[in-house]
Formats: structure tokens, sequence, C-alpha cells
């Protein structure tokens, strides 16, 4: 966030040098926040509405099987196998719907499954998608909601699971909070957001040919949690046993325009608040060179990384180990090293 | 057009799937929908809003929802309940 914001400032002062009386109007007119005052007292770093509209674009050029999301999703419903527990009712949520319908396969011993995203395209993408996986009998029901106010009864669910779509949230602490009131005790909540080191080779071409070619920077890429982040975020929304870990993954591409279209593909272009709505064809084909001069393999393929962040949370719920009371242990550790330690 | 349906969601024949009816409730309020017949839209009481529901899914961002025109009966102004309940989340989603 502080990395947003002082990329903010940069570009306000590289425009205020070139215009000044203007400069302040021109950068308002980029937020399109002030239809509504309601959310006014909450930080606004993305722009909900058009996110909305990124995914319902999406919904259309999305490809049947996208290797990078498949890759998430089956990760995160692999860890539905670690746990004994069932979860006959689940809620899906955002980003990435219908790799997680499809690649379930049974997994959780899923009897309800509920999906949301803000989109109502990607839902209805998802809908007809449902009629070529009937041989399950999980019952699947839809529905358009927003993770930031969502729509379920306190302690109804079994399972939240959310593949890549809680790092669009304004309000990350705020949605994760709604998450663990959804869930009956004992449920579970999982989640897989980008970290802070994807794109990070996009971001520095995008700064190098901005800077070169306009004079200034504005932000291009989110700013997103990083991974010591999450830890502190499952903690303050609640959730016991939180686990938290990474993966990287280097996807390699023929060209930075074949990212950008890969991106746009998977909904998860610029949806920045303060972004800059005006791309010039030569910052574009700027970036696409610095991007390929420093970054480019050998073989002239160019490498993006992305960092997923997986996030596993459960409910409160009595049975669940816990750390005993300080001072309450009856033998020391000393006696236990002895005992055991000695090999070590 | 408010009075007209008295059904609650749950027992209503809304064409939404049981599950759906049964965790469905308003997302500022939190509080139960119901179905109202002639709109096609579920309708949050405690706010006094209004969520369509197209192409049998119920869409229930906020942005989407309309605020209702309560005349006599309701002395509520819907923005200044949806103010408070915003706030009220705000709340419940702990300081920022």
């Amino acid at each position: 966030m502080r990395s947003l914001s002082s990329l903010c400032r940069s570009s306000w002062l590289s425009r205020t040098r070139r215009e000044a009386p203007h400069s302040i109007l021109f950068s308002k007119t980029l937020c399109t926040d002030n239809s509504d005052g309601v959310q006014s007292s909450r930080i606004k770093i993305f722009d909900r509405h058009f996110r909305r509209k990124q995914l319902d674009r999406a919904a259309w050029l999305m490809r049947s099987k996208d290797s990078f999301v498949d890759t998430v999703a089956e990760n995160l419903l692999d860890r539905l196998e670690d746990c004994k527990k069932t979860f006959p009712t689940a809620l899906c949520l955002g980003g990435s719907l219908e790799a997680v319908r499809r690649l379930l396969r049974g997994r959780g011993a899923i009897e309800r499954l509920i999906m949301m995203s803000t989109s109502h395209d990607m839902v209805k993408l998802c809908r007809d998608a449902e009629h070529g996986i009937q041989s399950e009998n999980i019952e699947t029901s839809f529905m358009v909601g927003d993770e930031e106010f969502l729509p379920v009864k306190e302690s109804s669910l079994d399972l939240v699971i959310s593949c890549l779509g809680l790092h669009w949230t304004n309000d990350l602490p705020g949605a994760m909070i709604q998450s663990r009131l959804a869930l009956k005790p004992d449920g579970l909540f999982l989640a897989a957001i980008l970290g802070g080191e994807t794109l990070k080779e996009l971001r520095i071409a995008c700064t190098v040919a901005q800077m070169e070619r306009e004079g200034g920077i504005s932000p291009r890429i989110s700013p997103l949690a990083q991974v010591r982040d999450a830890g502190n975020l499952l903690t303050r929304a609640g959730f016991s046993l939180p686990g938290v870990d990474v993966d990287e993954f280097v996807v390699r591409y023929p060209s930075a325009l074949d990212l950008v279209e890969h991106l746009r593909a998977m909904g998860e272009t610029n949806a920045l608040l303060q972004r800059n709505t005006i791309l010039k064809r030569e910052t574009a084909l700027a970036t696409a060179a610095i991007y390929d001069s420093m970054f480019a393999a050998e073989d002239g393929t160019i490498p993006a990384t992305f960092q997923v962040i997986y996030m596993t949370g459960w409910r409160d719920h009595p049975s669940q180990q816990r750390a005993k009371r300080r001072g309450s242990a009856t033998v020391s550790f000393q006696d236990i090293h002895k005992q055991f330690g000695s090999e070590s | 057009m408010v009075r007209g349906s008295i059904k609650l969601l749950k027992d209503a024949g809304s064409g939404l799937s049981k599950t759906l009816s049964e965790i469905l409730v308003c997302p500022l309020s939190k509080q139960p929908l119901r179905f109202c017949e002639e709109t096609n839209s579920l309708v949050s009481d405690s706010i006094g809003v209004s969520f369509p529901i197209k192409d049998g899914i119920p869409c229930l961002v906020p942005t989407d929802g309309k605020a209702l025109d309560l005349e006599a009966d309701n002395t509520i102004k819907p923005e200044d309940a949806v103010t408070s309940s915003v706030e009220h989340e705000a709340d419940r989603g702990g300081s920022h």
C-alpha cells in the first residue's frame, strides 16, 4: 500500500510540473468513486465496478483450459484431501470459478455448492458449463455477489473457497471476516491470492518505459499482499489454526503482448481507481521492448513471475487443538531433551 | 408493490434453489430477504432495497439494488438505512 501511494505521488508530481492548474482536477476525473459518498470512509484502491466489467469481458475471452489457473485451482483443491472432515455446503468465491468447478472431482465430499462472482456473465458461463459435469451429485446454485458484502447467512457454510479473487478487494480483512462469520464452527476458509512478487518483471518494464517516454509514472500494477501480511490477515480476521504457503510460478510467453493477452483473459488487468486511462501506443511498445531486452531468455521467450499465496484458516471450535495456558507445563523442556534429544 | 407479497423467501416458489433461499441474506444488513413475485426480485425490508433476479441468478451486489419507493408504511428513508448499515458493517469489519 505504501508503494502505491508513493507511485501516485510521483505521478502527480510529474503532472504538476507540466500542467499545474489542471493536475488535481485531472486526477479527480480518474476516480470513479465520487458518485456514491456511502463508502468514502474506507480506503478505496480498486475500482470494483470496473473489475466487474473486466470479469465480464474475461468470461468471453477465457480459454477453456488455462494451465496457470488450473494449476492454482488444483493445488488449492488438493488441500481438501488433507482434511478428514467433509464439507457438505460450500461457497466458491470470485476469480476462477470455472476452473474450481471443473477440477473439484468430488473432493471434500461437497453436496451443495454455491458459486458466486461479481460478474453476471462469469456466473452464467459457469452455469452453462455445468451441463458438461453432471456426473457428480453436487447440487450447484449460482448467484452474483460482492466479496466485500457477502450476502450469506451467519454460520451456514462448511467451506469457503476463493481462487485468485480476493486480491482485488479493497477491504480484504473485512471480506475475510465476513467469510469467517458465514462459516459454521469448524468450517474451513481456503483462498489463493496473488502475492507481491507477481509480475515484478512487468512492473519494472512499465516503470522504465513510462519514465523514458512520458517523464513520469502512474500505477500500472496493483499493490499486492506480501507473504508476511497473509498470516497477519488470517489472524486478524479471527481464523484459528492459520496456515500460509507460497508457490511461485514462472510462465513463459513469446512476447509481452501475449502476457497482457493472458492477463486480460484471466480478468487480471489494471483495475486501480487511480489508473491512467490513457496508454500511448509508443509507451506500450517501449514496455514490450524493455521487457524483452531486460528479461528475455536465450530462446526468445519472456518469463513472468506469478506468486500465489495460499491461505488456510478455520473458524473457532472447541475441538481444535490450541496452546495451553502459559506456565501450565508440568515437565521441563530440559528433561524432555535428556530423554529424547540425545541423538540429535 | 411491497405489501402485495407477504411470503417469506423460505416458502416462496421463487425458482431459486433451496440451498440459496436458505442461506441468502441482505448483503448490507445481513437480514433475511423476501421474494417478490411481481417484480421477480429479492427484497430486503430492513433497508428497503430490492435486488433483481436475472436469468434465475440473484444479483446481490449492493450497487445492483434499487431503493424501494416506500411511501406511507415505512418511515426510514432508504439512503439513511444504507448508510447506517454500511457503517455498521464497517464497525463489524474492524477498524482501518
